[in-house]
């Protein structure tokens, strides 16, 4: 019986190829398009999950309740590590973690690896398997160093690895280390990576940081007894908080810090290792928003179910032109059960062969796809059994829904009517049509936020940020010495097209090193509270940047006194409350003691999603400068940056050439919205596509319908323009509808998108007139590729068949 | 073997009604060649889709080898479907997806018959009609004529009781429907199956062995 279904189904399929042809391609490419987004949203929630210790390695941040909100820091005091394993119950293990891309030398090679500091705890927290040498000794001296089996091939080819010695450059010092085991690569999915492993005792500032509670450097994770849950954690902890951090306690009550439940100002609370990818307060998160990978899935979802709505609508469309063979089966003994099993399979057979096709093509697009989306997947997660039935329990709804439903209604139509060839499509309008509104809907809705995004990526693109980011150019300096700065310094000044030079602590924006970061501080000024990012800079860099200076003057050489100068922005001025902020003393504490010498116009060091913070400014210890700023005057600036990156290749063999202009950098750091957009847009595509396609085949099958009608109205006299208009306005009906109950939608769900954005455009009322007109345009030329052809044919042609 | 009983039947029109049928008393016996003839729109069609359990009547009753029948439930007129009653309809309703062969061998398979079984009977009614060497050709590629020897293979593949036939040769010229026409009668003759027949045509209704006119939705004389 079913081959007998199945044969109808396959012959059906190849009579009607314009149906087939957009229910398979329809179905399949919305496949490809919700099998990636899924496969996307899987691995994103699935991170970590390869961790044996997933729900007991947490790590430790705190939170800190000020009057004007909850402060959080991830990094925590040194000390803090030890104190967790005596101190606090259940706590097995513990692992600070300091990480950098360092240069290591074997052999002649000069290699950049991730070297990752941390505590001996860490290959037991960790499931990371040691493949050479002994596990629980690999970290015990502090010149132990373990290598991942990637940096052991790229270090010793076919050499045995164990107690070979190799150098790493910390500080600009190379340091030997003897090679204690090789373990596994973290596979791509892990928060925490690595290429090589050392003691964290081996830090640059391991010395300044040591038994200091004031400061906070790097984030710290700890194990804990499975039998301990994370609010018992989180509670024995208090303790730990009010025994050493007295001080700090000390001054959140004078701040005004508000105390919380249990009576609490300060906490340290934690975040399971299974929770690190996508919590935003973790270290280890990527910066991906966390209700990314929903979207996704919501984007997978609305495309599959535009698919299906297509199927539905042409399923019933269709069954309405086999009335006879649905007739003749009932009057042969068939069951309504049996038809709607026949509809279904047929239905099935076509989201097979979609199915198959939609994955073939997933797997060809996969690279394309990874590469344009910055994503790393790889069809290994089919090797899942969870995702692979959950995907089978999805394909099987998907036949259910766009099967099941026109299988329904062609069961329990009447006999008789259907025989005499009365069953009207008429019958199924309500349906249809208000399944054409959903998929309009889905569409202008997708049209009109891609719109908004990318008007906000344009308006994010060109917003004055307050400094020269097309003349300058920044390059990490990494590992270099103090020396190739200031030969760096003379050898620019060699060059025509310099204008000046100068050296910052952090880059503007994100760099091709993918770093950024911020350094904050709070003291008081005159009984007040004062919180400020501080930077570190060099001479000129006012004038390399083009900051604009309101009152005072920028950092000289002439001036002996600089060393204890800093220079202002103005929201710190304002902080300060002085009429002439130029001269104020600034006591950070005995050791650092500055005075204000200019202010500068506020500009936007970070991104445009917030305000411009309070900033100071100051040349006090240079050997912090991380990154290099040249401004360059020259029509050839491809040239000019290959020709700056060269020369200091030459002062620091090592670099890695990571120059880059700061207009790149600034629109780096806007690399997940541009790729959320580029998602956006080719879900958008994709809808309307789709959508399309069904109003096309729609349009055929009523046209077909119609055909005598327009016979008729032709004869009596009407125009091509009168039937194209007459066959089109149902359709434009709908489309209308949709556009306006889109609008209120897209308005809302973008509205809270760029409420992330301190800084955003705002949505204009022509934006939906303009997308809307888009819609009905794309709809109008759909339907009227077929209302054309029928308003031109001879009506005789027509008429003639009855 | 049919028994009809005041049977009536209508259809809403605005606020009245349209009357088809009214008070039909009809009674055909087992092994009958019937003829039911009468003008467009005289219900006769409508009486044989009532007969064929296609339609329901609105009211009287009607029995089917005894048996109550005009309240039924959808699997026992199933059933009376799959094994006693089949059809053939004027314009053939062949399914244009399936061959000759499978055309014919469809209602056995709702009948859930086995495979070997299937072979040999649709084989036996190919051989009767001589229609072997066409098994494997699609609807479209047979004349009127041939279509209307498939409906009627696959309306007799099933072993009914009585075939209920449509304006068998509505669709047809003459020779063909003469082909038709004697067919019917060596089935009801040799084959012993009741024939009901709608038709428009005196001489198509001479092969019968009873004429039943109907007018106005009654039964004449």
């Amino acid at each position: 019986m079913l081959k007998s279904y199945l044969k109808i189904a396959w012959r059906n399929l190849l009579k009607q190829k314009v149906f087939a042809f957009v229910n398979v391609i329809g179905m399949s490419v919305a496949i490809t398009a919700a099998l990636l987004l899924t496969m996307t949203a899987y691995r994103e929630w699935t991170f970590d999950s390869f961790q044996e210790n997933k729900e007991h390695v947490y790590q430790i941040y705190r939170e800190d309740y000020l009057a004007k909100g909850t402060a959080i820091g991830g990094s925590m005091a040194e000390p803090l590590a030890d104190v967790i394993r005596k101190e606090v119950p259940g706590v097995k293990y513990a692992t600070r973690i300091a990480g950098m891309e360092m240069p290591v030398r074997y052999g002649g090679k000069n290699i950049y690896f991730d070297v990752e500091m941390v505590d001996a705890d860490y290959l037991k927290m960790f499931s990371f398997p040691v493949l050479k040498g002994n596990a629980a000794e690999a970290l015990k001296q502090l010149n132990n160093i373990v290598v991942s089996e990637n940096a052991a091939k790229k270090l010793f080819k076919e050499e045995e690895p164990i107690g070979k010695t190799i150098e790493v450059n910390i500080a600009n010092k190379w340091h030997p280390f003897m090679v204690s085991a090789v373990v596994k690569d973290a596979p791509d999915n892990s928060s925490v990576f690595f290429d090589v492993l050392t003691r964290f005792e081996n830090t640059d500032d391991y010395q300044d940081i040591r038994n200091r509670w004031d400061m906070g450097n790097y984030p710290l994770l700890a194990q804990v007894d499975p039998a301990v849950s994370q609010t018992a954690l989180e509670k024995s902890m208090i303790p730990v908080s009010r025994k050493y951090y007295a001080e700090v306690l000390e001054d959140l009550k004078k701040e005004g810090a508000v105390k919380d439940k249990d009576g609490q100002m300060l906490r340290l609370k934690t975040i399971p290792l299974k929770d690190f990818h996508l919590n935003p307060f973790s270290n280890f998160n990527n910066g991906l928003n966390p209700f990314y990978p929903w979207l996704m899935l919501i984007l997978a979802i609305m495309i599959i179910a535009i698919a299906c709505i297509n199927f539905i609508n042409l399923s019933i469309a269709r069954s309405l032109t086999r009335g006879s063979e649905i007739g003749l089966r009932k009057a042969l003994g068939a069951m309504d059960r049996q038809l709607m099993i026949q509809f279904w399979s047929e239905a099935f057979l076509l989201c097979l062969v979609s199915l198959m096709l939609g994955v073939i093509l997933t797997v060809c697009l996969l690279p394309v796809y990874n590469a344009s989306f910055n994503h790393q997947l790889s069809l290994g997660l089919f090797s899942n059994i969870r995702l692979l039935a959950s995907l089978t329990a999805g394909f099987f709804l998907v036949t259910l829904m766009a099967g099941g439903y026109p299988a329904w209604r062609v069961a329990r139509s009447n006999i008789v009517e259907v025989l005499k060839g009365k069953l009207k499509l008429s019958k199924g309008n309500n349906v249809r049509n208000g399944l054409i509104i959903v998929q309009f809907i889905v569409a202008a809705v997708l049209i009109s936020c891609t719109a908004i995004t990318w008007q906000q990526l344009k308006f994010v693109q060109a917003a004055p940020l307050g400094y020269n980011v097309t003349q300058v150019i920044s390059i990490p300096v990494e590992n270099a010495p103090q020396q190739a700065l200031t030969a760096m310094r003379n050898k620019m000044k060699e060059l025509p097209e310099v204008e000046s030079m100068t050296a910052g602590m952090l880059n503007l924006g994100m760099g091709k090193d993918g770093n950024m970061g911020r350094w904050k501080r709070g003291f008081t000024y005159k009984d007040r509270n004062v919180k400020t990012q501080c930077l570190i800079v060099d001479y000129d860099y006012v004038k390399t940047l083009d900051l604009k200076v309101l009152e005072g003057r920028d950092f000289s050489r002439e001036f002996g006194t600089d060393s204890t100068g800093v220079v202002i922005n103005e929201q710190m001025a304002r902080q300060l409350g002085e009429k002439d902020p130029v001269g104020a003393q600034l006591n950070l504490d005995e050791h650092n003691r500055f005075h204000v010498i200019g202010v500068v116009k506020d500009y936007h060091f970070e991104s445009l999603r917030k305000k411009v913070d309070a900033l100071m400014m100051m040349i006090k210890s240079p050997e912090n400068l991380s990154y290099i700023f040249v401004k360059v005057n020259t029509p050839n600036a491809t040239a000019s940056l290959k020709k700056i990156e060269g020369i200091w290749q030459g002062l620091n063999p090592l670099a890695r050439n990571n120059a880059s202009f700061l207009d790149e950098n600034a629109n780096r750091m806007y690399k997940q919205e541009q790729r959320f957009s580029k998602i956006f847009l080719s879900g958008a595509l994709l809808a309307i596509l789709i959508s399309c396609m069904g109003l096309f085949a729609i349009a055929v099958l009523v046209m077909t319908q119609r055909q005598k009608e327009i016979g008729v109205r032709k004869v009596l006299g009407a125009s091509v323009s009168n039937i194209v208009v007459l066959l089109s306005k149902d359709f434009m009906k709908l489309v209308v509808v949709a556009v306006l109950l889109a609008t209120p939608l897209s308005w809302y769900l973008m509205q809270q998108w760029l409420n992330g954005f301190e800084f955003h455009v705002s949505i204009h009322w022509w934006m939906f007139v303009a997308v809307g007109l888009l819609a009905i345009t794309i709809a109008f030329i759909t339907t009227s590729l077929q209302s054309i052809r029928a308003a031109l044919a001879n009506p005789v042609d027509s008429l003639k068949r009855d | 073997m049919i028994e009809l009983r005041k049977i009536s039947k209508h259809y809403p029109v605005g606020f009245g009604r349209n009357e088809i049928l009214k008070d039909v008393d009809l009674t055909i016996q087992e092994g009958e060649f019937v003829s039911i003839m009468g003008p467009s729109g005289s219900g006769k069609s409508t009486l044989l889709h009532i007969m064929g359990l296609l339609e329901e009547p609105s009211g009287g009753e009607y029995l089917f080898q005894g048996e109550r029948v005009d309240r039924m439930n959808e699997k026992k007129r199933t059933q009376l479907h799959r094994g006693a009653i089949g059809f053939v309809f004027q314009a053939y309703h062949l399914i244009d997806e399936l061959t000759v062969y499978e055309n014919i061998e469809t209602p056995l398979l709702y009948k859930n018959v086995s495979s070997s079984e299937r072979k040999s009977r649709v084989a036996d009614v190919l051989d009767r009609f001589n229609m072997v060497a066409k098994k494997d050709l699609f609807p479209s590629q047979l004349s009127g004529g041939q279509q209307q020897l498939v409906g009627i293979a696959r309306a007799i593949v099933a072993e009914p009781r009585v075939i209920l036939a449509d304006e068998p040769t509505g669709n047809l010229h003459s020779d063909q429907a003469k082909v038709i026409m004697e067919l019917f009668r060596t089935l009801n003759e040799q084959d012993k199956i009741t024939i009901v027949q709608v038709t428009h045509s005196d001489l198509n209704a001479t092969y019968g062995n009873r004429i039943i006119q109907i007018r106005d939705g009654h039964i004449q004389g």
